[in-house]
């Protein structure tokens, strides 16, 4: 389990009797798309914090490219991977732009003046969003959509080859859900970039993503393609849910339909 | 588009705010009982002689600068808290911070003990900070930022009472001159205050500077501020350190003038119109800086013969504030 | 009937040590005979008659008062850290009569002390707008910092006046802080006749404010008409805080320790907390008072400094009580 990419060996998280994680190891593909699956409060949140060190394991470790990620300097693991929480709080008052270019700090020497390099990054990162056009404007004007593109800028112009993320869809309605989806999914062709996140809806995350962990009250109840972890006994294990899987006529991937 | 225009509204705003605070220092150098003119100011300067030389060395220079400094010192402090809890009412002087270090100071003098003033200060500063962290603390681990304030502020009334309480031991004369200090006083300073004032508030300038990349990340919140790469339970006691230190540089030669660290963070955002915490500092010491002097101006020449204690006039002039604030949260049905 | 005769006995205490304590210390026999065997030439006698009696009277107005208006703003708004002095009601009054001196040119006792009144009720009035009470129960938070403004504004008013009169220090430390020294020159008979008026105002809605307590609409179900209610709270505040500030001055967290201590004794019956507040209200005034004659002896601390070193950590730990969810 050691190697390349971003893997855990032994990981157990929680404190004292409460456990969410235990003993897990695993690996997240490299330059793909791997979404956490699981019901309520069975610690995929928690999990994927741990990923991003916000919260340090109880045992074991997380390792980026064979490194424990407890060890590495966080400026130098800001360049490396970055994690964008749930529902984030802009302050009052601030521009998409200056928002944005805050997503730079990891990049920048404390006393180095804002470069080209810099400018053009964020500048990239708002047009893949597709907020060019919104740049100076308080984010506090903006719908729930637009500001969750905006976030995404901000983690986009970090500039990271791991990319991980926090139920980025929470609040959005479909239409949204899906932009904010395929947006992470077409940085991750371009890019290569190694994307996570944490998703509620199994339907659109099975259409995007290319890995599953699937997790149930006690731990990890299957990992693979969706193809492999979307099964009926897998969602009977995890949710508790009696459902029907079939190909989706659109994609030909997994399809849930509950009874 | 709104690039050019926004450029230079800000940069009216920056000339709007540098103006006012000059306006407040020439208004504060010319009034008083004998008026003197920008002339004679100006002649004195040069020249140094004249009634406007004597001024300026000597009767207003010293205070005006001094509560300049004070002034400065004091917005910056408030703007770090407001900045920090998110939140328009966190400023050392609501807080408490402000009256701990006047206690320590009033002790420091009852019990004679040799110690500078701004060191005194600061040790209440600090002792009140902890004391206010410590008492918030919930069991849940999550401290609301009005906990913070509501027991910020029973911390402050705790080192009124304690400072009034000291002051009754000392020697009658004493006592009237420290009576007068604990309102906030910026009578007869020498260029001894000035020199302190400016010399650890550039100190303390310096290393805020070096604080705040972190800040504009603490901004955006705990984890993603920890994912951007900032060690963040270390940046934010290294503010909070500096904020409290900043304070008490102003209490130390101005006494606990309230409302002025309150008021100067959101007034100095709202005229120069920035949102960055650089910006918000700057602008807030700046404001800070004006409304000290505007205040001090008053205090002196309102009523003619008379000095009143220059938080007198702060409170006179923060608490309607604090009002607007307070009514305009509860028509956003916020706080 | 163990709590009546535990109030009874603190009374006791806290009257007798505010008799006996002082500069010129009194036995036992000597508050016997001030009373029943006068001696004109006794300066112990004189003492005792001419300034500690009605020092005595004015601790016992203030604190009642203070108690039970802080127990009624407590059951009005619902919240715990209302006090009358805390929310600048005790500032209005003291601010009304140093203006009213300051405009007639008279002195501020008799006459100029009914201001006390009008003031106390602009300023509860300023305090409960600002504060939000009027959308529903305003949170303590905005009720707390509204008070802390208002009494920041009107105190500084009350310094620069009193400062610009050129007012002697004890007149300025008066209206300031409070103080029970200047008990002799205060017009006690009137402001005990206008604190029972409140304490009876108070007694007879106290019902009613329960019944408020439910939440506005169960308590018109319950045919009380909240508008009134509130008003005659209001004015039940008014002339218990006015008295208690014309015969003291703007003493503070009297009207905050008291309420919960209340609560306990009078097992959440409105009335009997105001009857225990009031005890506990005037204890607690006299103890205070009598404890800032004592330490710095022969120098004396204002009661309103010694109130405040006890009611600053009461104010933290009530602060500290409220759920985080009860701030918002």
């Amino acid at each position: 389990m050691t190697g390349n990419g971003l893997t855990t060996t032994s990981l157990t998280l929680g404190y004292r009797e409460r456990v969410v994680i235990r003993e897990l190891s695993i690996a997240v593909p490299d330059q793909r798309v791997t979404s956490i699956l699981g019901p309520n409060g069975c610690g995929k949140s928690t999990f994927l914090k741990a990923l991003a060190r916000l919260i340090a394991p109880a045992s074991g470790q997380v390792r980026l490219s064979g490194d424990d990620i407890g060890k590495i300097d966080t400026r130098t693991l800001a360049r490396r991977l970055s994690i964008l929480p749930q529902s984030p709080k802009a302050p009052e008052g601030i521009t998409v732009s200056d928002l944005v270019r805050r997503g730079r700090t990891p990049w920048r020497g404390l006393l180095a003046p804002w470069s080209e390099e810099d400018a053009s990054i964020c500048a990239q990162a708002l047009q893949q969003v597709g907020l060019s056009d919104l740049a100076e404007r308080p984010i506090d004007e903006l719908s729930g959509g637009q500001r969750q593109r905006a976030w995404i800028a901000l983690v986009l112009a970090q500039n990271t080859p791991y990319l991980l993320l926090d139920e980025p869809t929470t609040w959005l309605d479909l239409a949204h859900q899906l932009e904010v989806l395929s947006l992470l999914q077409k940085r991750n062709r371009d890019h290569g970039t190694t994307v996570v996140t944490v998703l509620h809806d199994l339907n659109l995350a099975v259409r995007f993503s290319d890995h599953l962990f699937l997790f149930g009250a006690n731990g990890l109840v299957a990992e693979g393609t969706p193809e492999e972890v979307i099964t009926p006994d897998n969602l009977q294990a995890a949710f508790g849910l009696r459902a029907l899987v079939m190909p989706d006529p659109l994609t030909g991937r997994p399809m849930i339909v509950p009874y | 588009m709104s690039g050019e225009g926004s450029a230079r509204k800000i940069v009216g705003g920056w000339l709007l705010l540098g103006g006012l605070l000059a306006a407040a220092i020439l208004l504060s150098l010319m009034v008083g009982q004998i008026m003197i003119t920008p002339a004679e100011l100006l002649r004195g300067l040069m020249t140094g002689a004249g009634p406007g030389s004597l001024t300026l060395r000597v009767l207003r220079g010293p205070s005006t600068l001094t509560a300049v400094g004070a002034g400065a010192v004091l917005g910056a402090s408030g703007a770090i808290f407001q900045i920090l809890l998110r939140n328009p009412l966190a400023a050392p002087d609501v807080m408490g911070f402000m009256s701990g270090a006047g206690c320590a100071v009033v002790a420091g003098v009852a019990f004679g003990l040799f110690i500078p003033l701004p060191i005194l200060a600061a040790i209440g500063g600090l002792v009140a900070a902890l004391l206010v962290a410590g008492l918030a603390f919930h069991r849940s681990g999550r401290q609301s930022p009005l906990t913070l304030i509501l027991v910020g502020i029973g911390i402050g009334f705790f080192a009124s009472a304690v400072s009034s309480f000291l002051v009754l031991r000392m020697p009658p004369q004493e006592a009237a001159d420290a009576q007068r200090w604990l309102a906030g006083s910026l009578t007869a300073r020498n260029w001894g205050h000035v020199l302190q004032v400016f010399g650890l508030g550039a100190l303390l300038f310096v290393v805020l500077a070096l604080q705040v990349r972190a800040m504009a990340l603490l901004e955006l919140g705990d984890e993603l501020a920890a994912g951007l790469g900032a060690h963040v339970e270390r940046a934010r006691y290294g503010l909070i350190c500096t904020g409290v230190l900043l304070a008490a540089v102003g209490v130390a030669v101005a006494g606990p003038v309230p409302f002025v660290a309150m008021m100067a963070g959101p007034l100095g955002m709202r005229i120069a119109g920035v949102r960055h915490p650089a910006s918000r500092l700057t602008a807030a010491a700046i404001a800070g800086a004006t409304i000290t002097v505007l205040a001090e101006v008053i205090s002196r020449s309102a009523i003619p013969g008379l000095q009143l204690p220059v938080g007198v006039m702060t409170g006179i002039m923060g608490a309607p504030y604090l009002l607007w604030l307070l009514w305009k949260e509860v028509e956003a049905g916020e706080l | 009937m163990k709590a009546v005769v535990g109030l009874a006995l603190l009374l006791f205490i806290a009257m007798a040590l505010t008799l006996v304590v002082g500069v010129r210390d009194a036995g036992i026999s000597d508050l016997w005979n001030a009373f029943f065997a006068f001696d004109a030439n006794d300066p112990t006698h004189a003492v005792i008659r001419s300034v500690r009696v009605p020092r005595l009277v004015a601790g016992l107005i203030a604190g009642a008062g203070l108690g039970m208006a802080g127990t009624v703003m407590q059951a009005v708004t619902r919240n715990p850290l209302a006090d009358p002095g805390l929310l600048g009601v005790n500032a209005g009054a003291a601010f009304a009569v140093v203006v009213g001196a300051l405009l007639t040119g008279y002195a501020d006792s008799g006459m100029m002390a009914a201001l006390a009144f009008p003031g106390a009720a602009i300023a509860s009035v300023a305090v409960f707008l600002v504060g939000g009470a009027r959308s529903g129960a305003g949170s303590p938070v905005r009720l707390t910092l509204a008070g802390v403004a208002i009494n920041a504004l009107l105190l500084s008013l009350v310094s620069a006046i009193i400062l610009s009169r050129n007012e002697t220090l004890e007149i300025f430390r008066f209206w300031v802080t409070g103080s029970l020294a200047q008990a002799n020159t205060r017009p006690l008979e009137a402001m005990f006749v206008a604190l029972v008026l409140g304490a009876a105002i108070a007694v007879i809605i106290a019902p009613r404010i329960e019944a408020l307590a439910l939440g506005s609409s169960l308590a018109r179900g319950l045919g009380t008409k909240p508008g009134a209610v509130q008003l005659c709270a209001l004015l039940a505040i008014m002339l218990m805080t006015g008295a208690a500030v014309a015969v003291a001055g703007p003493i503070a967290f009297v009207g905050l320790v008291v309420p919960p201590l209340a609560r306990r004794i009078g097992r959440h019956v409105l009335r009997h907390e105001l009857a225990v507040s009031a005890v506990l209200g005037g204890s607690m005034m006299l103890l205070a008072d009598t404890a800032g004659r004592l330490v710095v002896a022969p120098a004396e601390i204002r009661v309103g400094i010694m109130t405040a070193l006890v009611g600053a950590p009461v104010f933290i730990f009530v602060v500290r009580r409220l759920r985080p969810g009860a701030l918002t």
